[in-house]
């Protein structure tokens, strides 16, 4: 079994960590788990020295969630790499499964899988995403949606010699973003089983999908200024329809988030993504009836 | 384990890149080159292959010199990091020699030496650009673009990375700046007045080199507002924080306004006044000095041939980007 690493990116959530750590440690047989503490404040650095057996990296100026995971790329030395949140968690055994996947298809440059929604209070639903699992050359549908969780990602570290790294700026984004450039020169493979049991956000949680408005503006920059002019993208006509349906996926996942936010009594929130609904223009809202695909959240 | 790698971006110049990879294999006993091809379109990827004991990475898609130098950090194994461009030079041993200067200062995040300048055919213009003689705490200094210094003549200890982050791929000419700053925010700096590298300075007599230096300092100007969030400029007191912003606007200014006074026997008007007029939208009131408009004026009744006035601008312009000015 070739050597995998995990990287875990963390900020002020010791409490948390401790599980995620573990988790890691019981999806693969030879995994090497890397903490990288984000410039935390608190008690992260003391208890991560009472976890045995991780490579830990405290980075002194906050780099946000991409930059960390890059660094935790810089001292990795696995083959094979993937990016764990500190709040969700690895199934037992999957990351061998996975690896042994993408170990069969040699061409294929990144595996990944399906999570487990699980609500804030740490309870595991009965909801997979994403429910279908496309596989092969999955460019353009990986234009339209992420449906690749970033916790189930296992990719070749050899892909990033050639697509480059994870975009620093990027926030909430900077994940598909390196699924699109990976996808775009390799296919890519699924395992259709739960790997990983995910977070959700809600609406005041501070994260994640209270930032709706702002990580849809963030994409639809992402793919108006890089996605679209990717060299397969450029030339070709399918980038319209990729279009029609990356913008109605943004239209739903806006939708829903305003209805969350009034069932959440968080008025303002709901009027900024009301106004990024707006904003997406008309030919979005007629298409939103449409929309069957498109990741919701709990 | 190599003790260094020499890292090696680039784009399109497969005969440049040959003697940069020669110079670099020169300049250290243990070292390792990576070069990182930047999605050259043209014969890069052969001309590579030719190169013995190279490590070659080829990205299928662009990164910019700042992406093409963190995937060349990532593939690199060795302790030291030193940049190098591709029609640049390196000085035979230079690497050994900064190397032992920096394995002596453990606390030291990076190493600087000098540089010789020379024309775009490699012959030296006998100009030496040497880092200001400080060693020691220089972050004030780089701040505010008053530490002349390249990625060139700079060597950095790779566990640094860790501790501030890679480099920014989103500052186009600039990012070289940027990781140094942050990188002397939180370790010290050796300095050397040794020469380490040959500097090839872009078309030193036309506009195009310097309206690309014009640029550079412009956009760190600016960019210095997003530096000022680092946690030892914000323990400042707000008139400290103001009188660093104003002492580099008036440095820039001062530079970007000498640059254009040079410019004026040759006639480049449009550089000239696309320089000042960058002046203006960074500090107006230092384009109106009487100094600057007694400047212009006599350049004007000598039928400019301003070049061979003495200035009475006395501007050090000593700015950490390329092309070191005199």
């Amino acid at each position: 079994m070739p050597l995998t690493s995990i990287i875990i990116t963390t900020h002020n959530r010791p409490q948390l960590l401790p599980r995620a750590v573990e988790s890691a440690f019981a999806s693969g047989a030879n995994a090497e788990v890397i903490v990288v503490d984000d410039a935390s404040t608190d008690e992260t650095a003391a208890v991560c020295r009472e976890l045995s057996g991780i490579k830990y990296v405290r980075v002194e100026r906050n780099q946000r969630v991409a930059g960390a995971r890059n660094l935790g790329v810089l001292v990795s030395n696995g083959e094979y790499l993937t990016f764990l949140d500190d709040d969700d968690l690895r199934v037992p055994g999957s990351l061998d499964a996975q690896v042994k996947r993408l170990a069969a298809n040699p061409e294929a440059g990144l595996v990944y899988g399906q999570a487990v929604l699980v609500n804030q209070s740490g309870k595991a639903t009965t909801r997979f995403y994403p429910n279908d699992c496309p596989e092969g050359d999955v460019f353009w549908q990986l234009l339209g949606r992420n449906f690749i969780p970033c916790g189930s990602a296992v990719f070749r570290r050899s892909c990033l010699d050639r697509v480059g790294l994870l975009d620093h700026v990027l926030a909430g984004i900077d994940d598909w973003d390196l699924w699109i450039r990976i996808a775009e020169l390799y296919p890519i493979v699924a395992l259709p089983e739960p790997v990983l049991h995910w977070r959700q956000s809600t609406p005041s949680s501070q994260q994640g999908t209270s930032q709706a408005a702002a990580i849809v503006s963030q994409s639809v920059r992402q793919f108006r200024q890089i996605w679209e002019r990717l060299p397969r993208a450029a030339n070709s006509p399918e980038i319209q329809q990729a279009w029609r349906r990356f913008s109605a996926n943004m239209g739903a996942h806006l939708s829903t988030e305003v209805l969350r936010s009034l069932r959440h009594r968080r008025l303002a929130q709901a009027t900024k993504n009301l106004f990024a609904l707006v904003n997406l223009g008309p030919s979005v809202w007629f298409r939103l009836l449409r929309v069957n695909d498109a990741y919701s959240p709990l | 384990m190599p003790s260094a790698s020499i890292i090696i971006p680039t784009r399109n110049r497969p005969q440049s890149l040959r003697r940069a990879v020669e110079s670099a294999r020169a300049a250290g006993n243990d070292v390792e080159i990576i070069v990182v091809d930047d999605a050259s379109a043209d014969e890069t990827a052969s001309v590579c292959r030719s190169l013995a004991g190279i490590k070659y990475i080829r990205l299928d898609r662009n990164q910019g010199t700042a992406g093409a130098r963190n995937v060349g950090i990532l593939a690199s194994s060795g302790e030291f990091i030193a940049f190098l461009d591709d029609d640049d030079l390196r000085l035979p041993g230079s690497l050994d020699l900064q190397i032992a200067k920096l394995a002596a200062t453990p606390d030291a995040g990076f190493v600087c030496g000098a540089m010789l300048l020379a024309d775009q055919d490699y012959n030296l213009t006998g100009e030496i650009s040497a880092p200001s003689p400080v060693s020691g705490d220089v972050f004030w200094q780089l701040l505010e673009l008053d530490f002349p210094v390249m990625p060139l003549s700079v060597v950095i200890r790779k566990e640094c990375f860790l501790r501030v982050g890679l480099l920014n791929r989103h500052l186009r000419g600039i990012d070289d700046w940027d990781i140094l700053v942050r990188l002397a925010e939180l370790f010290s700096v050796v300095t050397m007045n040794e020469p380490v590298g040959i500097y090839r300075q872009p078309e030193p007599n036309s506009g195009q080199g310097s309206s690309a230096q014009s640029e550079q300092l412009a956009r760190a100007a600016r960019h210095q507002l997003q530096l000022f969030d680092l946690p030892r400029v914000r323990a400042l007191p707000k008139s400290e924080r103001k009188a660093i912003r104003r002492r580099t606007l008036y440095r820039v200014a001062d530079t970007l306004l000498l640059n254009a006074w040079r410019r004026l026997p040759e006639k480049e008007f449009a550089f000239a006044v696309a320089n000042i007029a960058t002046v203006m939208r960074l500090h107006p009131l230092r384009v109106m000095r009487p100094a600057v408009i007694r400047t212009i004026a006599k350049t004007i009744s000598n039928g400019f041939n301003a070049g061979k006035v003495a200035t009475t601008n006395s501007s050090s312009g000593a700015t950490g980007l390329k092309t070191p000015i005199a």
